[in-house]
């Protein structure tokens, strides 16, 4: 079984990104950027139905700038075999990352692809959606579990109220939530051996896939600020504020 | 005392008001004792001072009626100096929480005592800089206490000890004067910097009521790496290594016993497949690309030469979070186990013979305790636990540790070494002073604190 996850360089979750004073986007200039945190539990997915002998090889793929390289190796020193990068300098809608996605499946003969249900940048939750659209293939999102037994894999979703477990013939899409697994660390021994692995970069172009956008930003705007909290002095002006001012008894 | 309970209270309530004064039971019992469990809290009163003058005021009235006072912060102290087992007033400072003053050009911030590490932390984030002082304690220490105890933590090695971070300091001494030492200064050669007798002075010369704290610029773009080493003696080639190398902030080790309990008892992956004796946790900066390179290749060094056998490098923040956890949780971690703490510090090139030694003398006399070791290295500075073991009575645990203290501070005076690196003196360590600074020296101390507090009235019994 050949696997492909799909990886998204984002800004790191840590960092606290502000709006850029024109409203054209958030300000990323020497911002720390990562793995997307849902496509790393992909990647650590992965690895593990390697680890039990069921897949084969792990190509990981990521679409953007050639920056993108970084999380890449990243993803190469945590076990997969060989990454590709589609190079593209503009942010791509969900859409023509679903067509990249696609076309690479195409290439590569894919049985399973592993995407994050969302980015923690945009926060679209699309594009596993997408590919499983353009593929003609069962999904399995919001994945909590994920097995694969006699060719088909079952995973358990994260719906709400509770947990929902679907059966899915290969090749499937699965995308994963948080509670799927524990990403680990990489080893610096890996590390260093995943300088030597391959990553070949091709082009929207060369994958015949046109990218133009049908959306545009019009603007960006930070949320509104929630003013401090208060102490009062006694349950009375509690009680007389939650009723005059929060007006919720 | 020489006047009556009632007296007191009443001259305290003039002082500062019903909503400065406590004196319910749970009140003394919280507000009496620091972290430790050394001695039982027993404090007449706990007064909470509004402002400097109430200070003066309070310090005057205690003068007159001959009542000990203990100044008291975030109580996260492990050395019982915010103790108050004998009927003292203790003076706490959380009602005196304010920033009052920052200067962007000066990189100053005036702040009350009772201000907590973290807020002065974030204060300096949301203005674009840096306090570097950090322990796992800061969410709740204060930086009166931290003066008072000159506390040093995780970034020493890059940054120094709180001590580094004091630009100005108003103190109110024992005869209730009011004193302001150096005023935010980068240079003032005047004689004597009283400033600097008053950082780690553990409220035996004065109560602090301001201080101008000095601020840095952030580092840039952390990353943490943690390295399996196979012996104690080989982690001195790879902080070399290191310090030659990268644009270190933090050094600090912990052994894989200490690992094993935070694992478990945090639910916290194993860093990576390989267990190892001890692991070094080394932060830097990547000032640029290139420092993530170079650490490479000091990792690659340090492999090729047997020093370090496996290890991970964050690859983003929330990965350096979770690695600093496993040094960071291992305190309060083994806290269940009642264990016996020192925190002692010979020079770094001496470590690794150091903890050898108490290694020896420990297993071969108790071979059923466990020893836990971690600290920031990096500085020389080691914390060495011990974990009582289940069918020991507590009695007797501590019993022998204080047999045991005996022996690793003959160990700390041979090397040259302190009995205190960062934690103070109090009460705890108050008996073994001497391992660690000479008569005449102890006699000098006393000569100074009766120059700033003739009566003896404040943190009476510590220290000295
Ligand atoms: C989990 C944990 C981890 C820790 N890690 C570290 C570490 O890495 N490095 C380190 O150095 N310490 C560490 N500590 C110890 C402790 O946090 C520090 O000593 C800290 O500086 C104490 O501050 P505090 O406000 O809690 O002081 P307290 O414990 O309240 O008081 C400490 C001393 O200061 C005096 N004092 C307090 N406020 C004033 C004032 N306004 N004026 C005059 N005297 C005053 C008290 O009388 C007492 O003698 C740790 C503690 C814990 C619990």
């Amino acid at each position: 079984m050949k696997v492909l996850v799909a990886i998204k360089r984002v800004v790191d979750a840590y960092v606290k990104v502000r709006v850029k004073s024109d409203g054209t986007g958030v300000d990323l200039a020497n911002a720390k950027m990562a793995i997307n945190p849902f496509c790393e539990i992909a990647v650590e997915e992965a690895i593990r139905l390697k680890e039990a002998g069921a897949a084969e090889e792990i190509i990981a793929v990521s679409i953007g700038a050639t920056q993108c390289q970084e999380q890449l190796r990243t993803a190469l020193a945590l076990g997969a075999d060989r990454g590709i990068l589609v190079e593209n300098d503009e942010a791509l809608e969900p859409l023509a990352i679903a067509k990249l996605l696609k076309a690479v499946v195409d290439k590569e003969g894919i049985d399973l692809v592993i995407l994050g249900k969302q980015s923690i940048d945009t926060d679209n939750n699309q594009t596993g959606q997408m590919l499983a659209a353009l593929c003609n293939w069962p999904q399995g999102t919001f994945a909590c579990n994920a097995e694969i037994q006699d060719g088909k894999i079952q995973v358990t979703r994260e719906v709400d109220g509770g947990e929902q477990t679907v059966l899915l013939n290969m090749p499937a899409v699965v995308t994963t939530d948080l509670r799927l697994n524990e990403p680990r660390y990489a080893s610096l021994p890996n590390i260093m051996k995943a300088k030597k692995k391959p990553i070949d970069t091709t082009t929207p172009a060369e994958l015949g896939v046109d990218v133009s956008s049908n959306l545009k930003t019009l603007s960006v705007e930070a949320p509104a600020e929630r003013s401090a909290g208060i102490k009062v002095e006694s349950i009375e002006e509690l009680v007389n504020k939650l009723k005059t001012e929060a007006k919720v008894i | 005392m020489n006047c009556t309970k009632t007296e007191l209270l009443n001259a305290l309530n003039d002082i500062v008001g019903a909503a400065g004064l406590k004196t319910e039971p749970a009140d003394l019992e919280t507000y009496g004792k620091d972290w430790t469990k050394f001695a039982k809290p027993a404090p007449i009163a706990v007064v909470l001072p509004a402002d400097a003058e109430a200070v003066v005021a309070l310090v005057k009235l205690a003068r007159r009626l001959e009542v000990p006072l203990v100044p008291s912060g975030g109580r996260t102290g492990l050395s019982g100096g915010a103790v108050a087992p004998a009927g003292e007033l203790v003076v706490a400072f959380d009602r005196m929480n304010n920033i009052l003053e920052f200067n962007a050009a000066d990189r100053l911030v005036v702040c009350q005592p009772g201000v907590v590490t973290e807020q002065l932390q974030q204060f300096a984030e949301a203005e674009g800089l840096f306090y570097p002082v950090d322990f796992a304690s800061s969410g709740s220490s204060q930086l009166g206490g931290n003066v008072a105890t000159n506390a040093g933590g995780i970034k020493v090695i890059r940054y120094g000890m709180t001590r580094q971070w004091v630009a100005g300091m108003k103190v109110v001494t024992g005869t209730g004067e009011l004193l302001s030492f150096n005023q935010g200064l980068a240079k003032n050669n005047t004689g004597y910097d009283f400033r600097h007798l008053f950082v780690g002075s553990e409220g035996t010369l004065g109560l602090i009521v301001e201080l101008t704290m000095s601020l840095t610029s952030l580092p840039k773009d952390p990353s943490v790496m943690l390295l399996g080493v196979e012996d104690m003696a080989a982690t001195m080639p790879v902080l070399q290594a290191c310090q030659a190398k990268l644009p270190l902030t933090a050094f600090e080790f912990f052994s894989e016993k200490a690992l094993v309990h935070v694992m478990a008892e945090k639910g916290l992956q194993r860093p990576f497949e390989s267990a190892t004796p001890f692991y070094a946790l080394v932060e830097f900066e990547n000032q640029s690309d290139a420092d993530m390179e170079t650490a490479m290749e000091v990792f690659e060094h340090c492999l090729e030469n047997g020093w370090v056998t496996d290890g991970t490098v964050s690859q983003n923040l929330t990965q350096a979070k979770s690695l600093w956890r496993l040094r960071e949780d291992i305190s309060e971690t083994i806290a269940q186990f009642t264990p016996y703490k020192n925190d002692i510090s010979v020079r770094v090139s001496k470590v690794p013979e150091f903890l050898q030694e108490v290694d020896r003398l420990v297993g071969e006399a108790y071979p059923d305790f466990e020893i836990i070791w971690f600290g920031h290295i990096g500085d020389g500075n080691v914390h060495l636990n011990i974990l009582k073991p289940a069918d020991l009575a507590e009695a007797e645990f501590f019993e022998k540790c204080a047999e045991v203290s005996n022996w690793v501070f003959e160990i700390v005076q041979r090397h040259g070494g302190s009995i205190s690196a960062e934690h103070g003196v109090g009460l705890l360590k108050k008996p073994y002073l001497h391992y660690s600074r000479s008569k005449s020296e102890i006699a000098a101390m006393r000569a100074i604190k009766s120059v700033f507090d003739p009566d003896g009235i404040l943190n009476p019994g510590k220290l000295i």
